[in-house]
């Protein structure tokens, strides 16, 4: 049977991991290259790098860290951040990517969705949604760009839906005002968005404890969790969270030896 | 031995090749390998690997594209049996038809169709199953006795990510299958030719052990 799977996620800055709360006061937390090798020999089913380098010049630094890491990582890899066309997508893809996320360049244009997924597959196009509360959408969630710095007025439903219409063959689901909070996921927005598309969703946003993985899953029916913190600052290791998920019911792939 | 992984435009080719020189160098293995879509290096070959990622009928007209490659595979999988890996779509290619976009014609090696997994259903935990079947999992193996598979064990599981599979009624073409919403062929082949669903080269140490594994093996 499918297992559930756990995401370690690296957010680059500069070629440096780094971490902060709501996406602001990054702390540096280690090399990216060292670390994706580590959490994916230590049972992390998946590797997301998430590049939020300032400029387009220190984002060229992603591609050595991805080339890098595929030559010693064996576990699917997800790269996002900066992709704004097709030839982003084939620059990552050739350094060693399996997969590219797509958020802001994608709602500025949705044919970029359709362009990738045409091109490289559905499985290979991740459309990364960043949500806000806003009582004033139908869904009751509202998209943001750039980080969480601009408002849309899109409501995250629709949003997704149409995603998936145009191929993305996964959602990467953050909720802005979880991320970095370590107080949990968000329920309700994972659950509106997992049940109502036909795609993988992942739970992305306020993992501080195993438990909240777990709630995540059976509550929101997540397909996968992500979670950054937590793991970087050793607060909690991919076994323990994969323990306390299977001790719940949910299937997990064994971290090995 | 001349390994050639097929470049043919599709494909996460430099994840396969990083796979395989790991296996060969871990096990001190004596190959060399090229990713190439040179049919005289293809001809020279002692084993193949078609790789795949996307649509079906990209990947046919992808192999369709360089003249002479579908003869050369044939002649050097079918009539010579070197020991031939499909991965992916590289898998489905080996079937009589694909059905992902439009009605596209594979390379007959194995019976069956490529069809769209069927996922009007939920799992144990009352989630709807999502397509594509994309993680983690396990194999049913049924032939335990094959070289390539002897040392994989049951709870050892293999990343997928597809949303058609392998429709088949001839069995004993099915070395295992995995389950999602219902059975799913996960290796398959005969003689000298296997083909697999999943990414052994995105499947972490058991990934490995069936590189290593196919990498040995003399049919």
């Amino acid at each position: 049977m499918l297992s559930t799977r756990v995401i370690a996620c690296l957010d680059v800055h500069n070629g440096r991991t780094v971490k902060g709360i709501n996406f602001v006061n990054l702390q540096d937390a280690g090399d990216p290259v060292e670390q994706a090798k580590l959490y994916s020999d230590l049972g992390a089913d998946e590797i997301c790098f998430l590049d939020i380098s300032a400029t387009n010049d220190k984002r060229k630094t992603i591609y050595e860290v991805i080339s890098k890491t595929a030559d010693s990582c064996f576990v699917p890899l997800t790269v996002g951040g900066g992709v704004n066309d097709i030839k982003d997508f084939r620059n990552l893809l050739n350094c060693g990517a399996d997969k590219v996320s797509i958020n802001s360049s994608a709602v500025k244009n949705p044919d970029l969705i359709k362009q990738a997924a045409d091109k490289f597959g559905n499985q290979c196009v991740v459309l990364a949604i960043d949500a806000e509360n806003n009582d004033k959408m139908n869904s009751g969630y509202e998209i943001t760009t750039h980080g969480g710095r601009n408002k849309t007025g899109i409501d995250a439903l629709l949003w997704a839906q149409k995603g998936v219409n145009l191929g993305a063959g996964e959602i990467l689901l953050t909720s802005m005002s979880a991320d970095g909070t370590k107080k949990g996921y968000n329920l309700k927005l994972t659950k509106i968005i997992s049940e109502n598309v036909s795609v993988p969703v992942i739970a992305s946003g306020g993992a501080g404890s195993p438990k909240d993985m777990v709630e995540v899953v059976i509550k929101s029916g997540a397909s996968a969790v992500l979670a950054a913190s937590i793991f970087h600052f050793g607060i909690y290791s991919i076994k323990s969270v994969k323990d306390e998920m299977e001790k719940n019911g949910i299937l997990v792939r064994k971290c090995q030896d | 031995m001349n390994l050639v992984i097929i470049d043919y435009g599709s494909g996460n080719l430099r994840s396969v090749e990083n796979a395989f020189k790991t296996s060969i160098n871990n096990n001190n293995l004596n190959f060399k390998v090229y990713v190439s879509n040179n049919l005289n290096l293809i001809k020279d070959a002692d084993y193949i690997v078609l790789p795949g990622v996307g649509a079906y009928a990209d990947c046919k007209k992808g192999l369709l594209k360089i003249e002479g490659l579908i003869d050369t595979l044939v002649e050097k999988v079918i009539v010579n049996c070197i020991p031939f890996l499909g991965i992916c779509v590289g898998m489905q290619l080996m079937a009589e038809q694909g059905f992902e976009k439009e009605k596209t014609a594979g390379l007959e090696w194995i019976d069956g169709n490529i069809e769209k997994i069927n996922y009007l259903s939920k799992d144990s935990l009352g989630r709807n199953l999502k397509i594509p079947h994309m993680g983690w999992n396990n194999l049913n193996i049924y032939n335990k006795k094959h070289p390539v598979l002897e040392n994989i064990l049951n709870d050892e599981q293999f990343y997928f990510v597809h949303s058609y599979y392998l429709n088949t009624l001839k069995k004993d073409q099915i070395l295992a299958d995995t389950y999602y919403s219902h059975k799913i062929p996960a290796i398959v082949g005969q003689k000298n030719y296997l083909g697999v669903q999943f990414h052994p080269e995105k499947s972490s140490k058991s990934g490995h052990k069936l590189i290593t594994n196919w990498l040995k093996w003399k049919p």
